[in-house]
């Protein structure tokens, strides 16, 4: 094994110190605040791409509905999504730095592949419309809401994981090894 | 002080996506960094076998704050200059635990999803595609979730106003907390799977007690403003009823006046309003609301003197606390007209000024132009600085009566849409009017305002004629008129030209049309507009500027007249043609009408700068007095250069041969010259 290398082979490298990672975070969610004036966003970006495709599906439907609506017709022109896109790439560089880009559906050995993606499927339809309701993600809301001292952020951190810890039991046979 | 884009309006600017795009880079590489591409990590934190989550977002969180908190302590920036999310508990709880739900189902967030789905995890994809999903279904029940969306909006509210602590004191315990969560993370994970690697550990406890001494720190960088005791007078008699009465008035929060209130009165120019800035000039001279005073907070009852007890005195800071110590004085004294700006300059930025296209809550049409009418208002860049600042009180000018520009941008337009008496016409094509307009614009067909006249087809119709069509449209003298173009922008003109056959001169064009609109993410609806048919008024005698082939034919080879055809070139020269005969007027000088706009990519079509426009027709127009004959095939083209020669760079003498190549093609007694060796007349 040790002379395997490459981005499929060796060992992906430990990860970093939470703590310290959770600084650097920290730092770049400070500079979006002191440039942008906007902190860290994940779900405005999708829900941006969701109102591109809503465009392209129906245009005339699409601007006249309430919400999708006054985003205008090219609803791709916005800060987010260009913050998601550059997430992507970040990610990608840091992941191919320490050897962890797997082709795999994460799961419990024990877990079959349709549930996990069930799972995943059917979370991903909850947080997205989850983060229209509530104005942002995990990313908008309770980090950078967070750490602005709004209420509203942080009672939204809260109930995400008050719930979360609430829904843990029912959905745990997807890492079952 | 650091300007960000948020507080300079640019967010939407590209510089803003390339800096929002570095940003996001380093946020995917942070979170990548943590292990965030893996959801059983991140899933983890739900069964206590990984806490990484919590001791990253609490790492983050704190170290933003921290950070944050400091560069306010030093002056380096405002919060205000931070686009503060307003608190709507109801849908923040409801999305959290519904949030919750979704994020230990799928074992990702949309942010770590990203990250998952560089580091090749399929299920990052199929939940992102969730996310999609979910928010596009967000959008078409949103109708129904109405009120949910709005439930328990209390706007900007921080937390710790909201539990009663000082801001220090606030950060200081959720340090703590947050530091308590590491210590239990660790422990938890050493309980549950023999881990815990920085339980105890040196930099853990290194960690958390730098984190505590920032905390700390800030008591010394920023000490509260400590209450009432910061005397603002001297010797007062102050009684218990006054004190009574004062309590009162603040209990009942009779001493607030709304932003969105304050706004309204403000441009209403309403007499006897005394807006009052009590932050320091620096920042009250960055940036004011208009027709404020500033006055330091020792000076307050001096300088207020004359307007005590009279009209309405609102005082202002960035918060709240100085002008709500400074209210409870001016009462003692006497005062019994001061209120308060709920929330402060902080809240007027965020709901009068935030524009409509930022905002995370959609407006009504109606609301979206009371926001653009106050950011045109109160936001417009500002003239130069009047150095009597108090001139400025009760000074105001209504949005129309201000001189009336030809061409009008789409910040104008939004600025004045519901306005009585603005009357908006879109010419576009009817099924793109019918998907969607601007709101409250009525359609019309530009042809319908030409017709067949003495044999010559497509010509402007009489007055009488025109004058029914603006009845049908429910126009008065008195409207003003705002014409909107698809990607032509010469039936703005064409249409301006039926408006100044009837003397109607109130009339401008949007430049860049609707899809400058458009593409700026303004308000659209589909909606038809209520339109009562008017009696406007035949008037015969405006029309000094249409000319028939007798009056062109009677200027030819007279030096001083400019005759301009602004067909394209190959037309002019005789290379193309599609009337009787090819070729031009003998004398005229080519400048097609192509050359005064730009169009942009996506079809957006404005005019040129105005002074670029000069520059060029310097060259083809002696003087502004010169007279000038503009023409083209039907007259549609050439009425952009009549109303570009008239209207925008003032030239006086223009006329415009409406008939055109058409007639004067086909009228074969008149001369013309085919610059081409092959005559490709017809006749």
């Amino acid at each position: 094994m040790a002379n395997e290398t490459g981005i499929f082979h060796g060992e992906p490298k430990p990860y970093a110190n939470p703590y310290l990672v959770g600084v650097l975070l920290g730092l770049v969610l400070l500079a979006s605040f002191v440039i942008l004036g906007a902190g860290l966003g994940a779900s405005g970006g999708i829900a941006h791409i969701g109102a591109s495709i809503s465009m392209a599906v129906s245009a005339p439907h699409t601007l006249s509905s309430e919400y999708f609506g006054k985003w205008g017709s090219t609803p791709l022109n916005y800060y987010l999504v260009f913050m998601f896109v550059g997430t992507f790439v970040g990610a990608l560089l840091s992941a191919l730095l320490a050897n962890r880009i797997r082709l795999q559906v994460e799961r419990g050995a024990a877990s079959s592949v349709g549930r996990r993606l069930g799972y995943a499927l059917a979370g991903g339809v909850i947080v997205g419309f989850a983060s229209r309701l509530a104005r942002g993600c995990t990313s908008g809301q309770a980090l950078s809401g967070g750490a602005l001292l709004l209420s509203g952020s942080l009672v939204f951190l809260v109930c995400l994981f008050a719930s979360g810890y609430a829904a843990a039991w029912l959905v745990r046979r997807q890492w079952h090894d | 002080m650091i300007d960000t884009l948020y507080s300079l309006d640019a967010l939407g600017t590209s510089q803003a996506f390339f800096l929002a795009l570095l940003i996001g880079f380093g946020f995917g590489f942070a979170l990548e960094r943590a292990g965030f591409s893996s959801s059983r990590r991140l899933a983890g934190v739900f069964y206590f076998t990984d806490m990484a989550v919590v001791k990253v977002m609490f790492s983050t969180l704190i170290t933003a704050m921290m950070g944050l908190s400091y560069l306010v302590g030093f002056g380096w920036i405002q919060l205000d200059q931070i686009f503060l999310m307003p608190t709507i508990y109801g849908a923040q709880i409801v999305g959290g635990l519904l949030f919750g739900v979704g994020f230990v189902m799928g074992g990702w967030c949309p942010g770590t999803a990203a990250a998952g789905l560089a580091a090749g995890r399929i299920d990052a994809l199929v939940f992102l595609l969730g996310v999609t999903g979910g928010s596009i279904l967000f959008n078409e029940v949103f109708p129904v979730i109405h009120s949910l969306y709005k439930a328990g909006d209390h706007g900007t509210q921080m937390a710790y106003t909201t539990v009663g602590m000082s801001r220090n004191g606030f950060i200081l315990a959720l340090t703590l907390v947050g530091v308590a969560a590491f210590w239990l993370s660790e422990w938890a994970e050493k309980a549950r799977t023999g881990r815990g690697t920085y339980l105890g550990s040196p930099f853990l406890k290194a960690f958390s007690m730098v984190l505590v001494v920032l905390a700390v720190g800030l008591f010394v960088l920023s000490p509260a403003t400590t209450g009432a005791t910061a005397k603002l007078t001297g010797a007062v008699t102050v009684t218990a009823v006054d004190e009574k009465a004062l309590m009162e008035r603040v209990e009942q929060a009779l001493d607030h006046i709304e932003p969105e209130e304050l706004a309204d009165r403000l441009m209403a120019g309403e007499p006897d309003l005394v807006v009052v800035d009590v932050r320091p000039a620096v920042e009250f001279n960055a940036f004011h609301i208009r027709g404020a005073l500033n006055v330091p907070l020792a000076q307050l009852v001096e300088t207020l003197q004359p307007y005590q007890s009279k009209g309405l005195i609102v005082l202002y800071s960035n918060g709240m606390t100085h002008p709500a110590q400074a209210r409870d004085s001016l009462q003692r004294q006497g005062f019994g007209n001061v209120y308060l700006l709920t929330d402060g300059l902080q809240g007027f930025r965020g709901r009068c000024l935030k524009p409509v296209s930022l905002r995370s809550e959609p407006l009504t049409t109606v609301d979206a132009a009371r926001v653009n009418a106050w950011r045109a208002f109160f936001a417009a860049p500002a003239a130069p600085a009047a150095p009597a600042v108090s001139a400025e009180v009760g000074v105001f000018i209504s949005p129309l009566n201000a001189a009336m520009p030809r061409v009008v941008e789409t910040d104008w337009l939004a600025a004045r849409l519901g306005t009585p008496g603005l009357k908006v016409i879109d010419l576009r094509p009817q099924p793109e009017y019918n998907a969607a307009h601007i709101p409250g614009t009525l359609s019309l067909n530009v042809e319908s305002f030409r017709g067949n006249m003495g044999g010559v087809p497509s010509v402007l119709l009489p007055p009488p004629m025109l004058a029914a069509q603006f009845s049908l449209l429910g126009l008065q003298p008195s409207d003003t008129i705002v014409l909107v173009s698809g990607d032509k922008l010469y039936d703005t003109t064409l249409a301006g030209m039926a408006f100044e056959r009837l003397g109607h001169m109130d009339y401008a064009v949007l430049n860049g049309g609707y899809a400058k609109w458009a593409q700026e993410g303004r308000p659209t609806d589909a909606a038809l507009p209520t339109v009562t048919e008017s009696k406007y008024p035949v008037k015969k005698d405006a029309d000094d500027f249409t000319v028939d082939f007798q009056a062109v034919a009677a200027q030819l080879g007279k030096p001083d007249v400019v005759i301009i055809d602004v067909r394209p070139a190959d037309f002019y020269t005789g290379k193309k043609s599609d009337e009787a005969r090819a070729g031009h007027i003998p004398g005229a000088v080519s400048r097609p009408f192509t050359e005064d706009v730009i169009t942009s990519s996506n079809k957006v079509v404005s005019f040129k700068p105005a002074d670029a426009l000069a520059a060029a027709y310097s060259q083809i127009i002696p003087s502004k007095a010169t007279e000038v004959i503009v023409h083209c095939r039907t007259g549609h083209q050439a009425s952009q250069t009549f109303f570009m020669l008239k209207r925008l760079l003032g030239y006086t003498n223009v006329r415009w041969y409406d008939a055109g190549w058409t007639e004067w093609a086909a009228r074969s007694e008149l001369p013309i010259v085919n610059e081409t060796q092959d005559v490709k007349s017809k006749k």
